[in-house]
């Protein structure tokens, strides 16, 4: 919601809009109130998530009593208010309007990308003169030009609305693009050395009205009445933005944001929305292959899956269910999560299972925390941000953080280790020394349990989140992959004590929270039970459930290493790239039995499999998704798979038949039906259920029963009649949920399963604070403590393999403080000598001010020589000696 | 009469002239606009007219074009202006020589000649892609080996139906209003209202 | 870059303002008062001082005319061809101070619309100070006195020095 409608009440006023009494809350735009009566006032600059600003003059009517012709999209509606739009001066105005845009606009329409979806076209038509009468030459710019290695503008075709440049400043906070030069020679610039290089760049292509913005991946790639559209869930991180696939001649070319407005209100970041291009990389492996004489050799898939299940059989007659482990899965969907922990824990029989990668929080914690929804920031009290840069890894996150901060005025606490993307807009930083997060918690809870804490900007932070109602919501991750979880699991200990506190963890791989939910996880069932709990429900549903809790990823890897692990199935996973420790991740390849992939794209750790089996990705497999809240979405599926490709899902009931249990699932919803009927906190998700509610269903289901909206309509791109609707938000209708239960019938489905199961089934885990108790490791002077997180834009399968993303990848240097380099005695960008308890790297070294003294910065790159040669998990921080190359 | 009355309508048909003709021997005159095989045409100057917008695909009924644009390299343009069309077929099976595409091309790239006759023993033949398509470098279509060409039928390529002219707007009148064509150059604006009607010139 | 003397002042220009990205256009005639044109390496620093983007800040210098993104003589003379001017010989001067300065490099010339100085046409403006009731010979004599020292010529801002 945009502060404009911030600013209404609840007060209801009557007016009459082209002789019509409708009602609308006090304060609310009349643009907004006529179009949600059926009255569509044209426009162009109006955008219903940004300030009205009134530019285009498009949207003027008459007001009875108000003097002149007002901007429907700056007058709020009052009582009595009596508004008319299609009166004879308000038409004249309105042809007017268009006839002057029109004047300098090339009409180059059938070579435009927004040719067939264009507001002005569709006005024009509706609302225009039908014929100009200006016949002198047009102004002329050199046709398009870069504004970033993602946009292309069009400066002949805009008509200066403002869309972008007020998206650039006011949504995305990232000013730089802005209108230069004047009357007809006015233009969107950038300075000339610094490119629209905004992670939401995207967006503004989306919402302009002309095709003066066009995206470069999707340049002249399909014409809008060639493409089809699916609605789908973005699985790029774990936000989980609602989006329109669209496709034409089964490939992906393009993803628009829809405006959900729980989750990513319209936008999308460019990675997720230019990602899509990986799915058609050549990349890809289309067959399924097994090493034979240590050479791959294509296969059939019967052969192949015999040749695995034959592995997986030996291994668990010869050393045990615990000598088979399974690493990753929380890039895949829910149901291929659940497919195979069913595998392994229900079939197999080990619980040496984890979808994270030794990256991010104990899944205890996930799964037992209070969870807030991403809607409780802009209602919270406060907000705590401890952990990675959110622009980084969440962007979509990061602008609900900012919005609820700027526009919600909501008190906002950087714990952060290093300066990040939202530190502009927070009330109070405190950068504490990486590793003693727990300190800087325990500081907070006290200030704001009224005593002074010692640090300034907590007890600012904790006076200005005083007296506000609504919860504390904590945006809880590893502020640095370079340091254990203990510390910021100290500092959840703390903040846990906090009251009316909930947490949003920042993990960040697109289904990795569904993962966790699924049991993908050391020592977890189905649902958010616990094994202990859990083992009486599951244990007649299943074949078997393991006997004790097993490893996790770093334990897998350190088993695997010793030659313990006979057969390590790596679900989507590339440990090398991932895992914190290179070193041991090759190893531990090396070192386990026999290595299974099932994955897109050949890894560096992939490459060392013996058996290859190759999985349908995002927008060629329907499923569902959970995000970071656990609000479980829908997947679409747009395209056929290339290849011999199998679901995930698939492959693991292949595979339990070929080891004497058939799951009987023959279809996706099967297996969703399967999870809502099994896993408690699931319990009535099913797939009627999440096809009918409009923003998914969060978990646990019974809980959040009441918040579903039943949808009503389809998700419409290309309005039937009228201007095509992708520039305005793109929303499916739904109905209201109500008190007296009379909504869809799948919904009271839903609440008589979510009940049998809240009596039948184990209780869902709660997190245990006392166990998270600990101290902060002490640190050498001389030392700089290493603080490593992920870029957008990193060494990933997504950005390497979308050629429009891979160039925008920014080389790496250990960043320090200017101090700090004074202190080393060498220049800017000169090489150096470091030195972590693991090993030595020689790196560039630059300085930045947003990281404080004494600390370092070095992205985690995926690949290459990153902080993951460096990092040093068995402590729980990475100290750095850096040293000039004499 | 009973029921020798159906016998009176054939003896009655038996002395009037006959309308079928022995075809193929006998090829009747075609009428000057028949919708037969499409062409795409060029400049005078060889550039191509297509600029690959889809427009002809999005109107066909019969869903038989398949168009995809592409960036015309700078150095070496293949249409004026920024795009061009990169992939252009059309299915033969499907279509219905309706002209609809014709008439929704911005540019007069596509046209159809008056050859109707060419069939094919393989039905990838009957999908025409851009080379066969494209006139060549005299502006003269490109016929393919199993089309039957009579004389006259690839002259006048340009000669397109359309419903607003020569005569559906009174002030398009004796305007040229098209562009030439490679080979063929500029064509005559054609008849008047006036003179279609065979009527006087009202001013 | 600023000077350090300047970048003391623009501290306190900055300061004059509640809000920091007021200060664009007075830091933006500081700068260019200070190299004589605005150089485009002037307005990532203008941008650090005002708390914006260095495409903000060129947005709006773009806009106006009068900060010289290219680089200009130490006189900028402003020859108003606009209605009264036109009828009364403006062109006329123009054309001889253009033909007349045309390779110098102290001196550039250019046309401007109306200066708002009709009742006296007409008019043109040497750094921003007004010369009315010209004559080409009269308009020459003026730019020679300034290129002489004879008249004080302000900067190419128009701040007096």
């Amino acid at each position: 919601m945009t502060t404009g409608q911030a600013q209404t009440d609840t007060e209801l006023v009557t007016l009459t809009i082209d002789g019509r009494e409708v009602q609308a809350r006090k304060g609310e735009l009349l643009i907004k109130v006529a179009q949600e009566n059926g009255v569509y006032i044209p426009r162009f600059c109006w955008h219903e998530r940004m300030e009205p600003v009134g530019m285009c003059r498009m949207c003027l009517v008459q007001v009875d009593g108000m003097r002149g012709f007002p901007p429907a999209c700056t007058t709020p509606v009052a009582e009595g208010m009596v508004a008319h739009t299609d009166t004879e001066p308000v038409k004249k105005i309105q042809d007017g309007v268009l006839e002057f845009l029109l004047i300098n606009h090339p009409l180059d329409c059938p070579v435009c990308d927004r040719g067939g979806e264009c507001p002005l076209q569709d006005q024009t038509l509706a609302f225009g003169p039908g014929e100009s009468r200006f016949t002198e030459e047009k102004r002329h710019f050199e046709k398009p030009i870069p504004l970033s290695g993602l946009v292309l503008l069009d400066r002949e075709r805009c008509i200066q609305c403002g869309r972008c440049t007020r998206f650039a400043e006011e949504i995305a906070g990232d000013p730089l693009i802005d209108f230069g030069e004047r009357s007809d020679r006015m233009q969107v610039v950038t300075f000339p050395d610094e490119p629209f290089s905004s992670y939401f760049s995207g967006n503004t292509v989306q919402i302009c009205p002309v095709g003066a913005l066009l995206s470069k991946p999707y340049r002249f790639k399909a014409r809008p009445w060639d493409l089809s559209t699916s609605e789908t869930t973005c699985t790029t991180c774990a936000v989980g933005c609602r989006g329109a696939l669209q496709s034409s001649s089964n490939r992906l070319l393009r993803l628009l944001g829809v405006d959900l407005d729980a989750v990513n209100q319209g936008w999308l970041c460019d990675k997720g929305r230019y990602g899509y291009e990986w799915v058609h990389a050549d990349e890809r492996v289309l067959e399924p292959s097994v090493r034979v004489r240590n050479a791959m050799v294509d296969v059939s898939w019967p052969e192949a899956l015999e040749a695995v299940a034959n592995e997986l059989q030996r291994a668990i007659e010869l050393h045990g269910p615990s000598s088979v482990a399974v690493l990753g899965g929380a890039r895949g969907s829910n149901e291929d999560a659940y497919a195979w922990v069913r595998l392994a824990k229900g079939v197999i029989g080990t619980d040496n299972v984890d979808a994270q990668l030794g990256d991010g929080l104990p899944a205890d914690a996930v799964l037992g925390l209070p969870r807030a929804e991403i809607d409780d920031l802009d209602q919270a009290a406060a907000i705590v941000l401890l952990g990675p840069d959110l622009k980084e890894e969440l962007p979509v996150l990061y602008l609900r953080v900012k919005q609820a901060a700027v526009s919600k005025k909501v008190p906002l606490l950087d714990l952060a280790p290093v300066d990040v993307g939202l530190t502009p807009y927070a009330t109070a930083v405190s950068r504490t020394v990486p590793g003693e997060e727990g300190v800087a918690a325990e500081r907070l809870v006290a200030a704001i349990g009224g005593r002074a804490s010692g640090d300034a900007g907590i007890d600012a932070f904790a006076a200005a989140a005083t007296g506000r109602s609504g919860p504390v919501v904590v945006v809880l991750g590893r502020g640095s992959v370079a340091q254990s979880a203990a510390p910021t699991m100290r500092a959840a200990a703390a903040f846990a004590a906090l009251p009316n506190v909930r947490f949003l963890s920042a993990l960040r791989r697109g289904n990795v929270h569904g993962a966790l939910d699924l049991g993908l996880a050391p020592g977890f069932l189905p649902g958010r039970v616990t094994l202990d709990a859990g083992r009486g429900w599951f244990a007649p549903i299943w074949q078997t459930v393991p006997k004790e809790r097993g490893l996790d990823a770093e334990g897998i890897l350190r088993a695997a290493a010793d030659g313990k692990v006979r057969v390590l199935v790596l679900l989507g996973a590339d440990p090398v790239a991932d895992f914190p420790d290179t070193d041991l991740a090759r190893r531990a390849i090396d070192g386990a039995g026999y290595v299974v992939a099932v994955d897109a794209f050949l890894s560096e750790s992939t490459r060392r499999a013996d058996a290859f089996l190759p999985c349908t990705v995002w927008g060629e497999k329907a499923g569902t998704t959970t995000n970071l809240e656990g609000r479980v979405q829908r997947l679409g599926r747009k395209v056929s798979p290339e290849g011999t490709t199998m679901d995930d899902w698939r492959i693991a009931g292949e595979l339990a038949v070929r080891l004497g249990n058939d799951f009987d699932l023959e279809f996706v919803d099967e297996v969703t039906d399967e999870i809502a009927t099994v896993a408690p906190a699931h319990a009535g998700a099913r797939s009627q259920l999440l096809r009918r509610s409009r923003d998914g269903v969060v978990l646990p289901v019974r809980e959040h029963l009441h918040e579903i909206m039943v949808r009503t309509g389809d998700l419409n791109i290309m309005a039937e009649d009228g201007p095509a609707v992708s520039w305005d938000p793109i929303r499916v209708d739904a109905a209201e949920p109500s008190e007296e239960g009379d909504a869809a019938h799948e919904v009271d489905e839903a609440r008589g399963e979510a009940e049998r199961l809240e009596r039948e089934a184990p209780a869902h885990h709660e997190w245990d604070r006392a166990a998270n108790v600990g101290d902060a490791p002490g640190r050498d002077a001389y030392a700089l403590r290493l603080v490593s997180g992920r870029e957008l834009y990193d060494g990933g399968r997504i950005t390497t393999c979308s050629p429009s993303l891979a160039p925008l990848r920014k080389d790496s240097a250990l960043m320090v403080h200017p101090q700090d380099l004074a202190r080393i005695g060498v220049e800017e960008g000169t090489q150096v000598r470091v030195t972590s308890s693991r090993a030595t790297v020689t790196l560039p070294v630059r300085t930045h001010p947003s990281v404080p003294a004494g600390t370092a910065r070095l992205p985690f790159t995926a690949d290459g020589r990153g902080a993951s040669e460096l990092i040093d998990t068995t402590t729980m921080v990475t100290d750095l000696r850096v040293e000039t190359i004499s | 009469m009973g029921r020798f009355s159906g016998f009176l309508v054939t003896a009655r048909q038996m002395f009037k002239p006959r309308l079928t003709t022995e075809y193929p021997e006998q090829v009747r005159e075609y009428p000057a606009r028949r919708h037969g095989r499409h062409v795409l045409n060029r400049y005078e100057d060889g550039m191509e007219k297509c600029i690959g917008c889809e427009l002809c695909a999005g109107i066909c009924p019969a869903r038989c074009i398949y168009v995809r644009g592409a960036d015309n390299p700078p150095d070496d343009p293949v249409s004026p202006g920024e795009r061009y069309g990169f992939v252009y077929e059309i299915n033969y099976l499907r279509c219905i020589h309706c002209d609809l595409c014709v008439e929704a091309c911005p540019t007069e790239a596509i046209t159809e000649t008056k050859l109707f006759e060419f069939s094919w023993n393989n039905r990838n033949d009957s999908i025409y892609t851009k080379d066969q398509l494209l006139v060549d470098d005299d502006g003269h279509p490109r016929k393919q080996p199993w089309e039957a060409w009579a004389p006259g039928q690839d002259e006048n390529l340009s000669e397109w139906v359309r419903a607003t002219s020569p005569s559906g707007m009174a002030e398009y009148e004796g305007r040229v209003s098209w562009s030439g064509d490679l080979g063929h150059g500029v064509r005559d604006p054609g008849p008047t209202q006036a003179e279609l009607d065979g009527r006087e010139e009202i001013d | 870059m600023f000077t350090d003397d300047n970048r003391a002042r623009a501290r306190d220009i900055v300061a004059q303002y509640p809000r920091a990205r007021s200060a664009i256009m007075p830091l933006a005639y500081l700068a260019q008062d200070q190299h004589g044109w605005l150089p485009p390496e002037a307005i990532p620093e203008i941008a650090e001082f005002c708390g914006v983007s260095a495409a903000e800040v060129q947005g709006t210098v773009s806009f106006y005319t009068m900060f010289k993104r290219r680089p200009c003589g130490r006189l900028v003379v402003s020859v108003c061809t606009n209605v009264t001017c036109l009828v009364v010989g403006g062109p006329e001067i123009l054309e001889h101070l253009e033909v007349k300065y045309a390779s110098d490099d102290d001196v550039t010339v250019e046309e401007v619309e109306c200066l708002a100085a009709c009742g006296n046409a007409p008019s043109m403006q040497v750094n921003y100070e007004f010369h009315e009731r010209l004559t080409p010979e009269v308009a020459e004599a003026i730019v020679e006195d300034y290129k002489a020292g004879r008249l004080a010529a302000r900067t190419v801002s128009g701040t007096p020095q």
